[in-house]
């Protein structure tokens, strides 16, 4: 009777051990079936060996550039034999996805498209790999000097690089020539021309200006850009998170003020909307990045062919010019494999090389290079390079700060402008609760 | 010790084979949401943030929950996500309750408007606050259009305005699930007893009469069961707003589900969302057992 229990036991353990054993087995039966495959002698070159078979994955956010990554990324597989798949994600997915990849060390990612505000989060937590050793190392083929100054801000944080520059945006405004010649007035060239132009154009169903005032990033990022061209800081003197100061909350007001000159339901737009209501024509000026210019010119998409126009963002009266400058940078996780990060290296090396650069920027992608911006062949093709050039020039990759409780500002903002806007809050308590819930978060 | 422990259960297999066909089950149960769980109660006793370096995870006792109570957002969510329950769960009860009566005769219109109600129900959250958002849009949007054509201000859109996001969220709500609530309760309908009615007929009640003191109380059990299933459900809403307001204008659709998910997610503060967590587990918990109690009562 005992000897059968036990046996009865031990035949459970063991049908369990199996089913165990087999499901473990799975995944890693795959690859090894592949290893043959890899020493086939298709490659002529050396160097290419050396990676061939080795598959990389991309997570990239569903911006202009990634059509860019869908022409490109299957040419460099047939150039080099490195497989990369390519994973199309939303910006707040986006970042969920990789602190989760990044914090659990899973390396479900290799490479990934890195907002420039996430550079110092990533950089204090070591969740991307730094690239100066491989920049040293191959520093001969870089050439680092023709990439823009200010374009290393997308990855460069307390001296190291924990993303390379890829795609550059300059923030610019965009306005509906027509409109302007029809008022006989000229594009604003500070914010108070701008406010007294969006008020003027303001009229039945024509608004001023499109703004971002959704709930969440939308609404904070807006404000920040506008905090920035008035000269103003969320941070103090000594890098201390400092919303709750007079000068801010006049910016806010002054961004309050803009709003009376938007299509009523701006306090609900996210990117996509305001681009929506700036292509559909019923706004006169829009400030935003330099990438969506193109668009306006396809028939298909926008209502505005031929009368939209694009200048450098208006700063406030009497201030230095200094545009607000952002994009992405591309990084390599840190928890990958030596092998993979070394053929991710080379994936970026490729992208930010000076030929290829050409091809990004023609499939939609975002300059990063002084002589992909004054490319003669580009330059005719897009007539606003040359501003974009200016605007990097005097760029200004830090308006929004590139510290690791970025995403904790930007959230507190993200709430309390919106409430602001939609008149729950007024613009001191708005950002007194804002600098409050950032000082619960970051103790 | 341990051909103790095989003989206690070989003694159970043999008096209750059940325990083995259930096994599978209570393992799948376990690893899925008791492990979790306890898991989940563990670490909102402790200062945890995923996106420390050095992961450190400093007990801290009930501080977490502590601070749940003097957040000013917390109160102010667990407001919206009372009145979003209240709300939601009682025009889909009545509407529902309302279909149902209408539609349960088995003619062919109303097998066929059955079966269209239904679609609402097939589709995933986040796709219908997507759609419903583009619906609403205040400048380009379908619904507001026609507001403005009947001369209605619409202001900064349905979802805009402090005053009508909450109640356009709950439409969404509605609008999805009222048909769910239409199926329990045209099941409960279609399973009532006939002679009750029968004997009413006979005793010459009108038909308003035997809904009110036939109907209502023999339809008592699926009441709860309605109930009892959009409450929960509503408490733990967040793909619609999520997909809609994401908490705005302001707060005014911040529930708790929504201020877990930007504590745990964005801010990724894992010990201080566990302890938020709970405390709306505790609640739907506490909600549960009262319902029960009162609904089982009342039959006795």
């Amino acid at each position: 009777m005992q000897k059968k229990s036990i046996k009865v036991t031990f035949y459970l353990l063991l049908a369990f051990a199996l089913l165990l054993g087999v499901a473990g087995c799975a995944p890693q039966a795959a690859p090894a079936a592949e290893e043959p495959a890899a020493e086939e002698p298709a490659a002529p070159v050396v160097e290419k060996n050396k990676f061939e078979g080795v598959e990389l994955t991309l997570a990239s956010m569903t911006d202009q550039y990634v059509t860019a990554f869908r022409v490109l990324v299957p040419r460099f597989t047939e150039e080099t034999g490195i497989k990369i798949t390519l994973d199309e994600l939303g910006y707040v997915d986006l970042y969920q996805k990789l602190t989760a990849d990044f914090v659990g060390k899973t390396a479900q990612y290799d490479l990934m498209t890195v907002d420039i505000v996430w550079s110092g989060e990533y950089a204090a937590n070591l969740y991307t790999l730094p690239l100066d050793d491989f920049m040293a190392r191959d520093e001969a083929d870089l050439n680092l000097d023709d990439i823009m100054p200010v374009a290393w801000t997308l990855g460069e944080y307390e001296g190291k690089h924990w993303a390379y520059p890829m795609a550059g945006y300059a923030n610019v405004l965009n306005y509906r020539k027509d409109v302007f010649e029809a008022a006989g007035i000229e594009p604003p060239k500070t914010q108070e021309e701008l406010l007294a132009a969006a008020q003027q154009l303001t009229e039945g169903e024509q608004y001023g200006i499109a703004l971002l005032g959704a709930k969440g990033s939308a609404v904070a990022q807006d404000y920040m850009a506008f905090v920035q061209q008035h000269g103003g800081s969320i941070l103090d003197a000594d890098g201390k998170v400092a919303l709750n100061t007079p000068e801010n909350a006049e910016i806010l007001e002054f961004f309050g003020e803009l709003f009376k000159y938007a299509p009523p339901g701006s306090t609900d737009y996210w990117w996509d909307q305001r681009e929506t209501a700036f292509r559909s024509g019923i706004v006169a000026m829009m400030e935003g990045w330099s990438i969506a210019r193109a668009g306006y010119e396809n028939p298909e998409i926008s209502s505005v062919v031929g009368l939209a126009d694009v200048t450098a963002a208006p700063v406030s009266e009497g201030m230095e010019p200094k545009y607000g400058f952002g994009g992405w940078g591309i990084g390599i996780n840190a928890s990958s494999t030596q092998l993979k990060q070394e053929a991710a290296w080379e994936f970026i090396k490729w992208l930010a090389s000076e030929e290829i650069q050409k091809e990004w920027v023609k499939n939609d992608g975002a300059p990063i290079r002084r002589s992909t911006l004054t490319d003669p062949e580009l330059v005719a093709m897009y007539p606003w390079f040359p501003l974009m050039l200016e605007s990097f020039e005097k760029g200004d990759g830090d308006y929004r700060p590139r510290i690791p409780e970025y995403s904790i500002i930007q959230d507190a903002l993200g709430t309390y402008v919106n409430a602001f806007l939609v008149g729950q809050e007024t613009a001191e308590s708005a950002l007194q609760k804002a600098q409050e819930q950032v000082e619960a978060n970051t103790k | 010790m341990i051909q103790t422990f095989t003989q206690t259960i070989i003694k159970k297999f043999k008096a209750d084979p059940f325990f083995w066909l259930l096994f599978p089950l209570l393992l799948y149960i376990v690893v899925i949401a008791i492990y979790p769980l306890f898991f989940s109660f563990r670490i909102s006793l402790f200062d945890y943030r995923l996106t420390d370096p050095n992961q450190t995870q400093t007990f801290v006792g009930l501080e977490n929950y502590i601070r749940a109570f003097k957040d000013p957002t917390v109160l102010i969510s667990l407001e919206n996500t009372l009145i979003y329950v209240a709300g939601t769960v009682t025009v889909e009860l009545l509407l529902g309750l309302g279909l149902a009566l209408l539609f349960s005769p088995e003619t062919k219109l109303a097998q066929f408007v059955r079966s269209f109600l239904l679609i609402p129900m097939a589709l995933p959250p986040l796709v219908v606050g997507l759609i419903w958002k583009s619906l609403y849009n205040a400048d380009f949007g379908v619904i507001p259009y026609y507001l403005k054509q009947l001369g209605l201000d619409v202001g900064r859109g349905p979802l805009g305005e402090l005053s009508t996001a909450m109640p356009a969220v709950m439409l969404i709500d509605v609008w999805q699930w009222t048909p769910l609530l239409m199926i329990i309760f045209l099941a409960g309908l279609k399973s009532l007893p006939q002679e009750p009615y029968e004997a009413a007929y006979v005793d010459g009640s009108s038909r308003w009469q035997s809904f009110i003191y036939l109907t209502l109380p023999l339809m008592k059990p699926t009441f709860l069961i309605a109930f009892l299933l959009r409450t929960v459900q509503s408490f733990k809403v967040f793909d619609t707003i999520y997909a809609t307001t994401a908490g705005g204008p302001g707060q005014v659709t911040t529930v708790l589900n929504y201020h877990i998910y930007t504590v745990g997610l964005t801010f990724f503060d894992m010990g201080y969302a566990s302890a938020l967590a709970n405390i709306l587990l505790v609640m739907v918990t506490v909600l549960s057992i009262v319902y029960i109690l009162v609904m089982t009562r009342r039959q006795l």
